[in-house]
């Protein structure tokens, strides 16, 4: 009887992950834009509420204008309009600050972004993720959904994070009034950025769980995913855990286990949505021959990614309510 | 009637020019050499810039050990250092940036291979009508 609940279970499952494909490859056009400006105002009343030092810019209606300008334009332009935000707010502060964080930025851009503009929202996403305290998420998605290169990006969104925070947390030595000294200020940002043992020890935990995720996930064995996600928050944990001890950062022992705990539950339901699933967009393209225009609205077809018998399952569970007991 | 066979053909010709064609023909205008060669050049540009970058928040950070040390240091010394630092980071990056460019180019080249056989096989359907 457990058997048949587990089935009836995944089938449901299977039914909804179908209904939500549909549902997204139907209304694409919509829910992109959509997708776009929730993210561009999270982030950005992120900012406002951690660094809100330019008071003009704090300001709900100057977000939801600026958030919805970004829900038109290519995604890149939300990384572009938080480092503006971000800049800006800090130059409020103090010209130092806004001077290193803005050199970190142009460096990145100029040495990495350069090549993957497909990563670059990850930059974004991690410092919103430590905001969420599920940071722990984004080395098991991006070693499910991408390269061992995403290692690179995510160590830019860390190393962002933490300069943002160090600021943020030593904001009042900085806009203080008692240390004239430019130099000593700027000093004094640059050291507590350097010496931040945490942020490299969180950079090595990083890449190594998404190179291990990565390279568990290709692996042709079964469930290779799930084992992969495991594997994977285990190895940030014990990184993170080895790091602890051998450099005695302050990393929140309770914080990480339970932090992984729900970055593997996210990282579930990403593997669930993401494996084998091709969400390429529905094409509509036009072109003529000698005899005719074609305009071919061309459909992704939409399989399901578990093996042909669990498709059995869906059909016979809709005829089974009907009545007979019809499985094979 | 309408060759179905022909229209799925075209549909993913068309699919294919409207998305990474686009950028595939951009980077075959170019002969091979011009291409890396053009690209290492703007990523020499940008190491240079984000090297200067740097140098400048080091030399702000050191500015009164600088100061105070300006005439007793080996400025020769110092500037060949930098010099050093500079053409290592420059070079290294460029060296990525060639192995990069040089496999883009490889993948356009493929892609766009295997668009001129589909072409000619649309075009050999016409002739056997």
């Amino acid at each position: 009887m457990t058997i048949n609940n587990e089935e009836d279970y995944m089938t449901t499952l299977l039914v909804a992950k179908q209904y939500i494909k549909n549902f997204i490859s139907k209304y694409e056009v919509y829910l992109k834009p959509l997708m776009k400006l929730i993210v561009a105002l999270a982030a950005m009343m992120m900012i406002n509420s951690r660094i809100g030092y330019m008071r003009r810019l704090d300001d709900i209606s100057i977000v939801l204008i600026i958030a919805l300008m970004c829900s038109f334009m290519p995604m890149n332009f939300i990384i572009f309009v938080a480092a503006l935000f971000t800049v800006l707010h800090l130059y409020a502060l103090s010209l130092e600050c806004a001077v290193i964080v803005l050199v970190l930025f142009l460096v990145l851009f100029l040495l990495y972004f350069r090549f993957s503009p497909k990563d670059t929202l990850v930059v974004l996403l991690t410092p919103m993720c430590f905001i969420f305290k599920i940071p722990y998420a984004i080395p098991l998605a991006m070693g499910l959904l991408g390269t061992p290169a995403s290692a690179v990006s995510v160590g830019c969104g860390i190393t962002v994070h933490y300069l943002i925070s160090y600021i943020a947390d030593n904001a009042a030595s900085f806009s203080g009034t008692e240390m004239e000294d430019m130099v000593a200020r700027f000093r004094l940002i640059i050291d507590g950025f350097i010496n931040n043992k945490d942020m490299f020890l969180t950079i090595v935990a990083f890449a190594a769980t998404i190179i291990v995720v990565y390279l568990i996930r290709r692996m042709s064995v079964n469930y290779a995913w799930t084992i992969a996600v495991i594997a994977g928050a285990l190895t940030d944990v014990i990184v993170l855990l080895v790091g602890d001890l051998m450099f005695d950062t302050n990393v929140p022992i309770g914080g990480v286990v339970i932090g992984s705990i729900f970055s593997v539950l996210i990282a579930m339901v990403v593997q669930f949505f993401a494996f084998n699933v091709d969400y390429s967009r529905t094409e509509k393209v036009q072109f003529e021959d000698d005899e005719y225009y074609y305009y071919v609205k061309a459909i992704p077809k939409i399989t399901v990614a578990a093996p042909s018998r669990t498709v059995k399952k869906i059909n016979t569970s809709r005829k089974r309510s009907a009545g007979g007991q019809s499985r094979k | 009637m309408i060759n179905e066979e022909k229209v799925i053909l075209m549909t993913k010709l068309a699919s294919y020019e409207s998305h990474e064609g686009k950028k595939d023909m951009l980077v075959l205008n170019y002969f091979r050499s011009d291409y890396i060669g053009f690209q290492v050049l703007k990523s020499v540009i940008a190491a240079t810039i984000a090297f200067f970058a740097l140098f400048a928040v080091y030399l702000f950070y050191n500015f009164e050990e600088l100061m105070q040390d300006i005439y007793k240091m080996d400025l020769l010394e110092f500037g060949k250092s930098v010099v050093i630092l500079y053409l290592c980071f420059v070079g290294g990056y460029g060296v990525i940036s060639y192995i990069l460019y040089a496999t883009r180019y490889a993948k356009a080249r493929k892609n766009l291979k295997s668009y001129h056989s589909n072409l000619r096989k649309i075009a050999g359907m016409y002739d056997n009508k």
